[in-house]
């Protein structure tokens, strides 16, 4: 909402105080000052010259040379270019010295040889708001009304030494959206009284000969009143300066009228060509299935049965609070209208104005609540306007329909104790008081402690008593609440489970080196389509947006790994080698499509390693691979103690590669997967080699647990042996693990105390298709030191076993 | 052989060894010098065997002769010994000198994502005033994001959260109030409530610098007997100091949220001019880090907690605003656009 300085201080005098003071204030209470604006956008020394004589210049086929009378003393010649300039006009003259918006200035110049004493102006020169206004008044030269007197300043003239203040209003201050809410506002902000007239009802004036019929509960109320004997013709500038400064386009006096009240009492009016309106008669109706309409702006609407109509008895002329229609349109033509002010109801101008895909100002303050006070006054208001600037008359007086109740102001229960208690105030009964009568609500004391408030209507916002309250601590000044902390129980804050594990997840991940990324949950429909996923897969039941703003982030995203690839192919392509990334997010997986429940929103955290490691002088750089992931999950596991109890099975996720990847198990649950891209995925991801891994974080929520014990230290010295054996390339090392595990346990007494890879090697002196695994065995018993041929006892059944299960042969 | 001619030959041998250590330069020659002069077998040992030669008058004096030579000869081998260690030592520690401007072997740090760490600060600030952590979800019901946060179907404030529709009643949460909610439905009749509630939310808005269709917010809310606007102040006041320093101080603004009544706009000292005024404050020395307000006592009644009985205050912060203040972030999508070498830079220790 706009707010005009100039028109606000016609009602309450706030002249002593600054637009930029006035902002101040009305920010600090709640309507926050977006902008400050002079409408003088540096103007000066601009007066009103008429055109004498204008004459071709002899040099120059596009120049005129002119004499003006600038009201200077003697005619001024200067040479003009506007295609528009005529003898007799009257137009803002730029005198010798004057300057202009952007620091133009003026000054005596010989153009083509004929010196040219000034410049007569365009709107655009003068810095009027040229998107406003009409487009004959912005090609050639502003033409200035035959009235405006010569020498006249032109900034006073167009009211441009008006400042306009933007005002960013809170949904529930529709009453600010008008100068007479806003006047009221300010009055109470600044204690002072507001001036703003009620006009007067004219005497009784016969029948009017509009007769208006309401056949829906939607419209409680229309008033309506026919003027006649107009004639076409622009409004006054006043008007039209103060439509501008609004942001209102100016159109003609008719309509102007209907703009200018609505800025100043909220309340939207409608001019109807009366003549267009058959039988004279009104009636407020439903749209029928498939009724049309051609609206004001041309376009023929298909209008729903929700929508409200304005009808004559055969047709439909316009849509209720949201626009007009053609057929009923104020025209040149025009000499009788009815205006109408009514009150809609405001859903159902919502849902009406967002099908249309339409937001006036209109639709706006119904959307909010009118005041139904305004209806009437407004209605009068305009007639008034219409018959002293158009030369209209009122035929027949205002006809008034109303269904159900009128409105009341209404009455809010308010406990000034019970305030101070909400606010933690100690602000005394006299002051809120003062607050209730600066804001023209009255005050009826039943008890000290128990007031009954009687609220304006043009107040809808205030219901309750916390209303109230609010009203009061804005009035007084926000800065009057002290700093307390609450008095209640003691509480100790702790995270959940979920929120433990998660939380050192993240420890842990980056403890290992790994960067946090954050992506957009919303996805583009295809970006499985490089997962390898059937089309049948669960991955492709992806909810989608009903109206997406892109189709790339149309649909909740059921897998991580293409946000995580998108992640690795942008650094890539920005200098970065590579890098191990992760997330921990969610992924939305419905029951069923289409979609009638919240889906699951399982959390996940999801790992990528691209590209090579990072080179210094002491590592080579190297693509990352299948080991790099491994570690991190093996050391993620083990943070958690699930190391021991993991088991890594081959994987047959469609988007890994089936020979290097893994799927972790824990007591026979699937927690998650790693391993290289599969190479198909890869390259769909322009990715070279990459890894990649996926937990389902929700499934280890209960695993998670805070109390465990350590091991107790050995008190007698481990026996160590290292063996290399060789055994097929494709014998998987946990199974010779595994193997000699369970040779040990034969034994009775289990003596391996542990087990490990410490090398695999292929190449020379090892058989083609063979490799030679080195693995140490460290064996101990709890009681005693190991013999020499204890330890040779236990290598000897390990042997044994490997040679069995796998033709192991030990090497040299 | 007399006494005489025993010094004179002792004097000899003692200037033969003290011309010879001049020569030695490494610990074998030493060695070798040891034995040739100071050994069993050396020129003083023999001389030594001599002395029963002399006349029993003399012999204390010859003895006291060679001894003062073997002194003076083992003086000087220890001297040798100690230089010659000494050189050694500094000879090997200037062969193994290295670059030390060489990097060392790095251990990479990885780094929590900027939006997460503001998260983590504010919850461990939270933690420690008794706050609980809670969490919603984001695929939520028409109700649970409006209608029950006092935002009725066609409530003009619906106009300021543009909201993506997954069908009549399902949408992506436009805020984390919906939790308000959840959270008193889970504890009612329990008082006092107290949970902060971090999470993505959505809005049907274009990205540009400031706007994200995707951010993430962290809602607050207290409800017990006797809660107070002035707790409101007083709690916020506590994280703001805890989050930007001991310095700092809030300021409330009216505003309006369908959900609060009173409702408040928060704004901090500047972080970045601690309330001089400055291009990140807009001159005002002020920042807006949040909205607030009382819970409205129709949420209050509609989640089972009797607004005559019980008030409560909630409020709601943008983490990315907080994040981009914190951090000199002047572009909110540098949030999402997870440029490693922007992300790296927050290896450091929260
Ligand atoms: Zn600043």
């Amino acid at each position: 909402m706009k707010l005009s300085y100039q028109w606000l201080c016609e009602y309450v005098d706030v002249r002593d105080i600054s637009p930029e003071a006035l902002a101040d204030k009305l920010t600090s209470a709640g309507l926050e000052v977006e902008a400050v604006t002079p409408r003088n956008q540096g103007v000066r020394g601009v007066v009103v010259g008429q055109v004498l004589t204008c004459e071709p210049h002899p040099n120059a086929d596009r120049l005129k040379v002119c004499t003006v009378d600038a009201g200077v003393g003697e005619a001024l010649t200067i040479v003009c270019g506007a295609p528009n300039v005529r003898a007799g006009q009257k137009v803002p003259t730029a005198l010798p010295g004057a300057t202009l918006p952007g620091g133009r200035s003026i000054g005596k110049v010989k153009l083509r040889g004929v010196e040219s004493n000034g410049m007569l102006c365009s709107a655009q020169e003068i810095g009027l708001e040229v998107k406003l206004l009409p487009k004959e008044q912005t090609e050639g030269l502003f033409l200035l009304p035959d009235d405006a007197p010569v020498g006249a300043d032109v900034v006073t003239l167009l009211h441009l030494d008006d400042v306009v203040l933007e005002i960013g209003l809170t949904p529930n201050r529709s009453d600010c959206l008008s100068m007479r809410g806003l006047a009221y506002e300010v009055g109470a902000l600044y204690d002072r009284p507001v001036r703003f007239p009620s006009p007067a009802e004219p005497a009784a004036s016969g029948a009017s000969p509009v007769r208006v019929t309401l056949e829906t509960e939607r419209c409680p109320r229309y008033d309506a009143q026919v003027i006649t004997g107009l004639t076409p013709k622009p409004s006054p500038l006043w008007m039209q300066m103060r439509l501008l400064a609004m942001g209102v386009r100016p159109i003609n006096l008719m309509v102007d009228v209907t703009n200018y009240v609505m800025l100043e009492w909220g309340q939207p009016l409608h001019a109807f060509d009366f003549g267009q309106v058959r039988g004279g008669h009104i009636v407020v109706r439903q749209a029928r299935p498939g009724e049309r309409l051609v609206t004001l702006d041309g376009q023929e609407r298909e209008l729903k049965e929700d929508t409200i109509v304005i009808a004559d008895p055969e047709r439909a002329i316009g849509i209720a609070g949201v626009m007009g229609g053609e057929n009923s349109e104020v025209s040149a033509a025009t000499r009788q209208v009815v205006i109408e002010s009514a009150a809609f109801d405001a859903a159902s101008v919502r849902r009406t104005g967002q099908r249309l895909g339409l937001r006036s100002e209109a639709q706006q303050r119904f959307e909010k609540g009118i005041d139904p006070v305004a209806i009437r006054a407004a209605l009068l208001r305009a007639a008034e306007l219409l018959c002293e600037l158009g030369g209209g008359r009122r035929e027949g007086g205002v006809v008034s329909v109303v269904r159900g109740q009128p409105s009341q102001p209404h009455t809010v229960a308010f406990s000034p104790a019970r305030c101070n208690r909400l606010l933690g105030t100690d602000i005394s009964a006299e002051t809120m008081r003062g607050v209730f009568r600066r804001l023209g609500f009255t005050v009826e004391e039943s008890s000290p402690d128990l007031w009954r408030i009687e609220v304006p209507t043009r107040r809808p916002d205030i219901t309750l008593e916390a209303d109230l309250a609010e009203e009061v601590a804005r009035l007084v000044g926000y800065e009057a609440i002290p700093s307390t902390l609450p008095f209640g129980a003691t509480t100790a804050g702790v995270r959940t489970p979920s929120q433990r594990l998660r939380k050192r997840t993240r420890e842990v991940l980056t403890g290992m080196g790994m960067t946090e990324v954050f992506t957009y949950a919303l996805t583009h429909p295809g970006s499985l389509d490089a997962l390898r996923v059937g089309p049948d897969a669960p991955y492709r039941q992806m909810i989608s947006l009903r109206m997406p703003m892109s189709e790339e982030r149309s649909v909740l995203r059921t897998h991580l790994l293409p946000s995580l690839a998108q992640v690795a192919q942008y650094n890539l392509a920005r200098d970065v080698a590579g890098g191990r990334v992760f997330e921990i997010a969610r992924v939305y997986l419905p029951a069923r499509l289409p979609l009638d429940e919240q889906p699951s929103e399982r959390t996940q955290w999801a790992g990528l390693w691209f590209g090579v490691t990072e080179a210094d002088v002491w590592n080579r750089p190297r693509a990352y691979d299948f080991y790099d992931a491994k570690g991190v999950v093996e050391g993620w596991l083990g943070a958690f103690g699930w190391l021991d109890q993991a088991e890594f099975r081959p994987a047959s996720a469609p988007w890994l590669h089936p020979g290097r990847s893994a799927e972790v198990w824990l007591d026979g649950e699937r927690i998650g997967s790693f391993g290289e891209l599969h190479p198909e995925t890869a390259a769909a991801f322009e990715l070279d080699v990459a890894v990649y891994a996926e937990f389902d974080l929700d499934l280890l929520v209960p695993r998670l647990s805070d109390r465990w014990l350590v091991t107790p230290l050995p008190r007698h010295p481990a026996s160590r042996r290292d063996l290399a054996v060789v055994v097929g390339r494709d014998v998987p090392a946990d199974a010779l693990l595994a193997a000699a595990r369970e040779a040990a346990r034969e034994g009775g007494e289990n003596l391996l105390e542990d087990i490990r890879v410490f090398d695999v090697y292929t190449g020379s002196g090892v058989p083609e298709g063979m490799k030679s695994v080195a693995i140490r065995l460290t064996c101990r018993a709890q009681d005693r030191t190991l013999t020499d041929d204890e330890v040779d006892a236990l290598v000897g059944r390990v042997l044994a076993a490997w040679t069995a299960r796998f033709a192991a042969v030990l090497r040299g | 052989m007399d006494v005489k001619e025993l010094e004179t030959a002792v004097l000899q041998v003692q200037r033969e060894a003290e011309d010879a250590l001049g020569q030695v330069q490494d610990a074998r020659a030493l060695d070798e010098w040891r034995v040739r002069y100071l050994g069993k077998k050396s020129a003083l040992s023999q001389v030594m065997r001599q002395m029963g030669t002399l006349p029993a008058e003399e012999r204390p004096r010859a003895g006291e002769v060679v001894n003062r030579c073997r002194e003076r000869l083992q003086a000087a081998w220890e001297a040798a010994r100690t230089a010659l260690s000494e050189r050694l030592l500094a000879e090997r520690l200037a062969s193994e000198r290295i670059d030390v401007t060489l990097p060392g072997r790095r251990q990479e740090r990885g780094a929590l994502h900027p939006s997460v760490r503001v998260i983590q600060e504010v919850e461990d600030i939270f933690l420690g005033m008794g706050f609980s952590i809670a969490e919603g979800p984001e695929v939520e019901t028409d109700e649970y994001n409006f209608e029950k946060l006092n935002l009725p179907q066609d409530h003009p404030a619906r106009d300021m959260q543009d909201t993506f529709y997954l069908t009549d009643t399902l949408l992506l949460r436009t805020h984390t109030s919906p939790m308000q909610v959840r959270t008193m439905e889970r504890m009612r009749p329990q008082a006092p409530v107290k949970v902060i509630v971090p999470g993505r939310v959505y809005r049907r808005d274009e990205d540009d610098a400031t706007h994200s269709h995707a951010f993430n917010q962290i809602e607050g809310l207290v409800v017990d007997e006797g809660i107070r606007m002035s707790d409101l102040k007083g709690v916020l006041e506590q994280f703001a100091r805890a989050m930007f320093g001991p310095e700092q101080a809030v300021r409330l603004r009216p505003s309006f949220f369908p959900f609060t009544e009173p409702s408040a706009e928060v704004d901090v000292l500047c972080i970045n001019c601690g309330g001089a005024g400055c291009r990140v404050c807009k001159e005002t020395g002020w920042i807006e880090i949040l909205g607030a307000g009382m819970v409205h006592p129709h949420v209050l009644d509609g989640a089972g907690y009797d607004s005559r009985r019980f008030n409560g205050f909630a409020f709601g912060m943008g983490v990315e605003r907080i994040a981009m203040l914190k951090y000199g972030i002047e572009d909110i999508r540098h949030l999402y656009q997870n440029d490693l070498r922007l992300l790296r830079q927050f290896a450091r220790p929260v």
